[in-house]
């Protein structure tokens, strides 16, 4: 995937950060296999992965915080950051619990790199409450860190970061310790506050909600390597690998064996059902072991107007959700989870399942993951 | 309803156990001194007392001599204290943050504890053959031509008292350091050096600030029972170096007993008034930080 790496946005311009063949192990276990990434200036780039993934490893590979077991390239504004430490780089972390001084008032807080960069006060005080005005914090300039809230601790975290004017802003997991609501509201915020002040943003998060709400461009991990990179409307629609699928949520994913492969479309069949859905992988060929995935909200219960894609299957328990249903389905292709609006609808236990192939992905499955296929496929075959 | 009589019932053991512990406090703390008190404004006449308010236990006490003793003490007290901060200061940072935990970490800790379980005199004496006009680094002197005369101001003078304190007392410094410096969240640590500051900026204005209270308790911990102590000075002095131990031990010997209480309550008035000097200088810090902080102080 790493060859992805020059095609984002930072090759129009002069790119504000890049990476080449980035790598870091702890104690013999590699955290990143190799990163390779350009992000443009301004960019709101998103490093998403499950924990362990290595994202929190190459934010703090970037601030300095950790020093990479070996990197071609580290490259910040146009100078390399090779073994430069993190005081004398040009960026700043939102940290994920904060990291607010206790012993500083607010206002010393978000002075403190202007107190270090030897700042007259005037303009330190000037400029803090500046930046205290733009996470709308104006009034707080005095007051102790015990005494504020959660979400205000963020913000000054973040007025903290940001009013040494950084060339990248990083954000670990920041709004991993707030409620549902304040998170929200903070997505809402950070996308203004990007908007307003023009930095680059890389935010680091495990959300994929988070991921899509937010960022001009998605980058995800697994395992120490970039698995798919792109915007968050081709992440959510065309999930490249069958992890990238079940990462952005598709509710169904399942195994099977290519038939047919055209420009635009393919067959795969799965446990003797015939699938047509849109291709999101190269060099896919008949024969081929394969994924296809679709979301559980476009699964209908409804015989199809022609004989694509549709199944006979019987419903299991629903499970209520608020705003929808969803309810488990077998098929002859296996398990399908079935989103459904209408909270009250009366299932039969036997209905006809159907969804269009342009809502289906279909790609392939990595050399690794084929080796595991073909033991499951057996073990299901002996049932 | 519950939950309301439940908070009563756990205040209720609270303020047993607050009441048990004042109680116990008064009895074993308090009244001691208080007594130590009563007993300095008193005459003594042999085993017993002339129960009559009297100063002259504080005149006897506050002869030339004794005065010189008392301010000698503080003297040695004060720069070992010091030195002990020196030395620890770097070593109690290693050991919390330097040192990943590990077989050495732990090793290290054991050994700073080891020595609250050696005798005094056995480890104390040990700098005799060391120092002395036949010792180690006289014969080394020697021997190497530096001086073919022993070098007599080794041994039996302030600076074999001041070295002889030294070892007994470093572990009661580095204790509260290490814990405090602990206590600071290598995120803090983190931020610092990510908002541009070096390593002795972050020092300055980070983890000192934050460590104050340990600071505070390691000069308390180490510098009072150095006041107390009789060991280095009998061992290491050899009468050239009497310290206030030694007055008690004649006092108490001669039956002077207001004599030694008097002297006792101007060395408690002297630990108060140095309390209420660390507390001025914390109570800023004291209002804005709460828990555990707080705590450390108390």
């Amino acid at each position: 995937m790493s060859e992805l790496a020059t095609t984002g946005p930072g090759t129009e311009s002069d790119p504000i950060l890049t990476l080449a063949n980035v790598r870091q192990s702890y104690s013999g276990v590699l955290a990143l296999r190799g990163i390779s990434l350009d992000v443009a200036k301004g960019e709101f780039l998103t490093l998403l992965g499950p924990s362990g993934s290595g994202k929190s490893t190459l934010l703090r590979v970037i601030a300095g915080l950790e020093e990479p077991d070996s990197a071609d390239v580290m490259r910040l504004n146009g100078h390399s950051i090779v073994g430069v430490p993190p005081e004398a780089r040009n960026v700043s972390t939102v940290f994920q619990h904060y990291a607010l001084f206790p012993h500083m008032s607010v206002g010393e807080n978000v002075e403190y790199s202007l107190r270090i960069r030897k700042v007259a006060p005037e303009e330190r005080r000037r400029r803090a409450e500046a930046a205290l005005a733009l996470v709308r914090l104006p009034d707080k300039y005095g007051r102790r860190i015990h005494q504020l809230s959660g979400g205000e601790r963020q913000r000054v975290a973040l007025a903290r970061s940001l009013v040494m004017g950084p060339d990248i802003l990083l954000l670990d997991e920041p709004l991993g310790a707030l409620d549902e609501r304040l998170r929200l509201d903070m997505q809402i915020e950070l996308i203004e506050l990007r908007r307003k002040t023009g930095a680059t943003f890389i935010l680091v998060t495990h959300s994929q909600e988070e991921a899509i709400t937010m960022s001009d461009r998605i980058v995800l991990m697994r395992a120490g390597t970039i698995e798919q990179m792109g915007n968050p409307r081709d992440l959510f629609a065309s999930p490249a690998t069958e992890f990238a699928a079940r990462f952005m949520g598709f509710e169904n994913v399942l195994r099977g064996r290519i038939l047919r492969v055209s420009a635009q479309d393919a067959e795969i069949d799965i446990e003797g059902t015939t699938i047509r859905g849109r291709v999101v992988a190269k060099n896919l060929r008949p024969g081929d072991t394969a994924f296809a995935a679709i979301r559980a909200e476009h699964i209908h219960v409804a015989k199809a107007a022609d004989r694509t894609n549709h199944l006979r299957g019987t419903a299991g328990a629903p499970v209520y959700k608020g705003r929808f249903t969803d309810v488990p389905f077998r098929s002859p292709a296996g398990d399908l989870m079935v989103r459904l609006d209408g909270a009250d609808d009366v299932l039969p236990p036997q209905a006809d399942l159907s969804f269009a192939p342009e809502t289906c992905v279909i790609g392939s499955i990595g050399p690794e993951s084929a080796g595991q296929e073909e033991t499951s496929s057996k073990g299901k075959k002996h049932d | 309803m519950s939950a309301m009589r439940k908070g009563q019932a756990g205040t209720g053991v609270e303020q047993a156990a607050i009441g048990t512990i004042t109680v116990l406090w008064v009895l074993g703390v308090l009244l001691p001194i208080l007594s130590l008190l009563v007993i300095s404004f008193i005459q003594g006449k042999g085993l017993g007392f002339v129960w009559a308010f009297s100063t002259k236990a504080y005149a006897d006490i506050l002869v030339d001599f004794r005065i010189e003793i008392v301010l000698r003490t503080l003297r040695i007290v004060a720069a070992v204290t010091l030195i002990e901060l020196l030395l620890a200061f770097p070593f109690a940072l290693w050991l919390a943050k330097g040192l990943k935990p590990g077989w050495l970490k732990s090793t290290l800790l054991i050994l700073l504890v080891v020595p609250f379980f050696l005798s005094p005199a056995a480890r104390t004496i040990v700098w005799r053959s060391i120092l002395g006009s036949e010792g180690l680094v006289n014969i080394f002197l020697a021997q190497t031509g530096i001086s073919p005369e022993p070098v007599s101001w080794l041994l039996f003078s302030e600076f074999s008292v001041h070295l002889g304190l030294i070892g007994p007392y470093f572990p009661s410094m580095v204790w509260p350091l290490f814990i405090s410096f602990s206590l600071i969240d290598d995120e803090l640590i983190k931020a610092s050096r990510d908002l541009g500051a070096d390593a002795f900026t972050t020092l300055r204005h980070v983890v000192v600030p934050l460590a104050l209270p340990g600071i505070a308790a390691g000069l308390v911990f180490t510098a009072i029972p150095m006041l107390g102590d009789n060991v280095a000075s009998t061992l290491l002095g050899g009468g050239n170096v009497a310290l206030i131990a030694e007055s008690f031990d004649d006092l108490i010997r001669a039956m002077n007993y207001p004599g030694a209480a008097a002297l006792a309550s101007l060395l408690v008035l002297a630990m108060l008034l140095a309390f209420l000097v660390a507390r001025l200088v914390l109570a800023r810090r004291q209002a804005s930080e709460g828990g555990i902080f707080a705590e450390m102080q108390a």
